[in-house]
């Protein structure tokens, strides 16, 4: 009894550690991405601690309040998107062994739980009162269904060729050939609604600066803190995940499966950090056209082809 | 107590976080805070610690920033410079740093006093600016409840004075609430001192209002009191209004063109999500201020070509941009040239009439879309026209005609290039989602300083003068 408890606090930590190094890492990226396209010199001393130097910063404002807002809500909203990324990181295989939540539907969790970040990113919106926020609330809410639904179908598809939906089969199925191969569809519309998910990047489409940070418009201090951190951990998540279910995952020559897993999500990682340093925010309009007339069936011929590759190597 | 103290040494060193407010006399040195390593600008006063005042504010700015003060998160300071002896900040914020400097070194000054000041709130040696606004309802609570229940109608009729949201049909004949919002003249998305009032439903536009020019000063008949010095204008169009009077060298107009271009550029990737590289062409930008007029090596040209391919090249950009913003033939006739009009194919430029343009073989830059994303391009394609010329115009000068043509279109001839195009902008953006509205007012380059002078009922503005 004490074992299995000591087990599964050990798995939360692996989760909880993963969760920040991977933030950390994340805005560490993002900082060097940042001076880079500046062109101005980057010191890697100074990048790696400017993230905490900004989260000091933050921990020693005070938060403030608008009018008359929903403060329950308001507050609950970064524990939110939290919670939900590490709900969706526990169910990622880490190694073959390292395995925090092994659930037979582990891929159907995954997408469940991102499928609730457009909950906690509209009561952020909506919570404080505010006419911007609540715009670009709305903006969210208005692109959500036309991300998920090819979010969803692309990942089904990797779950094909392992016939189950848990993510050990899927990630042991890619043994010969990894999925970013064999369904070559898949990864580029996996990040193109991964980095909606995440609101990040030309898909910052709540928090963009025609709205004055949006949802994020009225955060200050901790709050602030917390809502960015989220938001990173959100961005950790999905990279993991892509890492397993389109990159095999631990599977590698020569390194530990855990170094390869680590590399292939950072891979990911830095490829969604970066697009915000080259693609401009896009209109939630045209974005919410593409996404039904080309993401969607790009994703079902994905999931199409799939089915008959499975169905072929069954017999 | 310890952590504490870990964390204000930790956050010491990190970039300050101050939101930027531009008066007048302020608008280049707001420009070089933002290129300050020391510095951070935030987009909304809610994570700033310093608010930064950079110019001196007309009345109609000072309850703004009051406001925009009353927003920002403790503890908080007010750090500001101005060109004028006499300051009405100094009026409404009781405790302030003041920077002392001249206008070149104003901005390394600023960014100065703000690292300090920072230090000093982290450290408690310099107390947090208290509320300056009274911290009452804006209108008198109703409701019963505390959350509005227990009136008259079905959410608390009317809690604090202020109806429920207006319904009306939206543009599919559903009938949806409405939303009131007014923004700016600090939305740093907006031109500096713009003030719509907006009805949205969702994020599309219902109707807009323009509030009227902040930069505008009031007239005080008969005052005792010193008279406040004149309002020169943008510090960017200072060249080019001094041509309507004087021979001005063509290299130092076409400089201060690039330059203006290439700041709006700046500022107008940053709307729209590419901060870091909005940087880069500000820092750009003020190099070929400094390199001065006449120097014909490394104006920065080859660099804005290169910036121009990449740009033209950015199918992000392209598709944020295509189709927004189109301006009717009648809006277009009204405007009487510019970059706008250029954008949508009316070739006209003062600068054909110019005997020395004409030797130096110009020919205007004209572009067909008529779209926010013809606009970009022109603009663009302006910058590295106007470098060539710099580099090629030698000793030329300038031949005074009356009438000049800025960076943002014709003046000396009837109101303003912005003057023309504030009146356009209900009927332009009605209609519109938020977003689009935003990339509209961006690539329409307004400049409220340049409109104020040329207010509106003041006729043909002997501003020109100035």
């Amino acid at each position: 009894m004490v074992g299995e408890a000591l087990s599964t606090a050990g798995l939360a930590l692996a989760v909880v550690a993963v969760m920040i190094g991977g933030t950390y890492v994340a805005a560490v990226l993002d900082v060097l991405f940042t001076r880079l396209t500046m062109r101005v010199a980057v010191r890697p001393l100074a990048a790696a601690a400017l993230p905490l130097r900004r989260a000091a910063q933050l921990a020693l404002q005070r938060r403030t309040l608008t009018e008359r807002p929903d403060a329950g809500t308001w507050a609950l909203a970064p524990a939110v998107l939290a919670a939900l990324a590490a709900v969706s990181l526990a169910v990622v295989p880490l190694t073959g062994t390292l395995i925090p939540v092994e659930a037979d539907t582990g891929i159907v969790v995954f997408a469940a739980a991102m499928a609730l970040v457009v909950v906690a990113v509209y009561l952020q919106g909506w919570s404080p009162n505010s006419p911007l926020s609540l715009v670009a609330a709305y903006r969210f809410v208005a692109e959500g269904l036309s991300y998920e639904i090819p979010f969803a179908v692309v990942l089904i598809g990797t779950a094909l060729p392992a016939r189950s939906l848990a993510l050990v089969p899927i990630v042991t199925s890619q043994e010969h050939l990894w999925n970013v191969i064999r369904q070559p569809l898949g990864l580029p519309v996996y990040l193109i609604t991964v980095l909606a998910l995440s609101f990040w990047g030309p898909l910052a489409l709540p928090e963009g600066q025609d709205v004055a940070g949006g949802t994020s418009l009225e955060l200050s201090g901790v709050p602030r803190l917390l809502w960015r951190v989220a938001q990173l951990n959100v961005l950790v998540a999905v990279s993991a995940m892509g890492a397993a279910v389109f990159l095999g995952g631990w599977l590698g020559p020569w390194l530990p499966g855990g170094v390869w897993m680590a590399l292939k999500t950072l891979f990911l990682l830095a490829l969604l950090v970066a697009s915000r340093q080259f693609f401009a925010r896009v209109r939630t309009e045209s974005f919410v056209v593409v996404a039904w007339t080309v993401l969607t069936p790009l994703a079902l011929v994905d999931v199409f082809l799939a089915g008959i590759q499975a169905m072929v190597a069954a017999r | 107590m310890v952590v504490r103290s870990i964390l204000a040494r930790l956050a010491k060193k990190a970039p300050v976080p101050v939101f930027l407010i531009s008066g007048i006399g302020g608008d280049e040195i707001t420009d070089r805070l933002r290129l300050d390593d020391r510095l951070h600008v935030t987009d909304s006063p809610r994570p700033a610690m310093i608010l930064m005042i950079a110019g001196r504010l007309t009345s109609d700015l000072k309850y703004a920033a009051l406001q925009v003060h009353d927003q920002m998160a403790e503890p908080r300071a007010v750090v500001r410079w101005s060109p004028a002896e006499r300051d009405p900040a100094a009026e409404v914020f009781p405790h302030f740093v003041a920077v002392d400097a001249v206008a070149a070194a104003a901005a390394a000054t600023l960014a100065a006093a703000a690292v300090n000041t920072r230090d000093d709130l982290l450290a408690g040696s310099f107390p947090s600016s208290p509320p300056l606004l009274p911290d009452v309802e804006p209108n008198p609570w109703r409701g019963v409840g505390p959350w509005g229940q227990g009136g008259t109608g079905m959410t608390g009729g009317v809690p604090y004075g202020r109806p429920l949201p207006e319904r009306a049909k939206d543009r599919d004949g559903l009938q949806l609430d409405q939303l009131l919002m007014r923004v700016g003249p600090f939305l740093p998305a907006l031109p500096e001192g713009l003030i719509l009032e907006v009805r949205l439903q969702g994020d599309v536009i219902q109707d807009v209002t323009v509030g009227a020019n902040p930069f505008v000063e009031e007239a005080v008949p008969d005052s005792e009191e010193e008279e406040l010095p004149a309002f020169p204008g943008p510090a960017d169009l200072a060249p080019f209004l001094a041509s309507l009077r004087v021979p001005v060298a063509v290299a130092e107009l076409e400089l201060a063109r690039a330059r203006h271009h290439l700041r709006w550029l700046g500022h107008a990737l940053r709307v729209h999500g590419l901060a870091a590289l909005g940087r880069r062409v500000l820092a750009l930008s003020a190099r070929v201020h400094s390199q001065g007029a006449g120097s014909s090596n490394a104006l920065g040209s080859a660099e804005v070509v290169e910036l121009r391919r990449s740009l033209e090249r950015n199918f992000t950009l392209a598709w944020a941009t295509r189709g927004i913003g189109r301006l009717s033939g009648d809006q277009l006739a009204a405007l009487d040239g510019g970059p706008v009009a250029r954008a949508a194919g009316i070739e006209r430029d003062e600068r054909c009439a110019d005997p020395a343009y004409l030797a130096l073989g110009f020919k205007p830059v004209v572009y067909a879309g008529g779209d926010a994303l013809a606009r970009w391009r022109l603009r663009l394609h302006e910058a590295e026209q106007s470098l060539r010329l710099a580099e090629t115009a030698g000793n030329s000068m300038t031949t005074v005609t009356g009438t000049a043509e800025g960076p943002t279109g014709p003046l000396g001839r009837g109101p303003g290039p912005s003057s023309r195009l504030l009146p356009l902008l209900p009927e332009l953006l009605t209609g519109l989602e938020w977003g689009d509205a935003v990339t509209t007012l961006l690539s329409l380059d307004l400049d409220l300083r340049e409109a104020a002078l040329t207010p509106p009922g003041s006729g043909v503005a002997p501003a020109w003068a100035w």
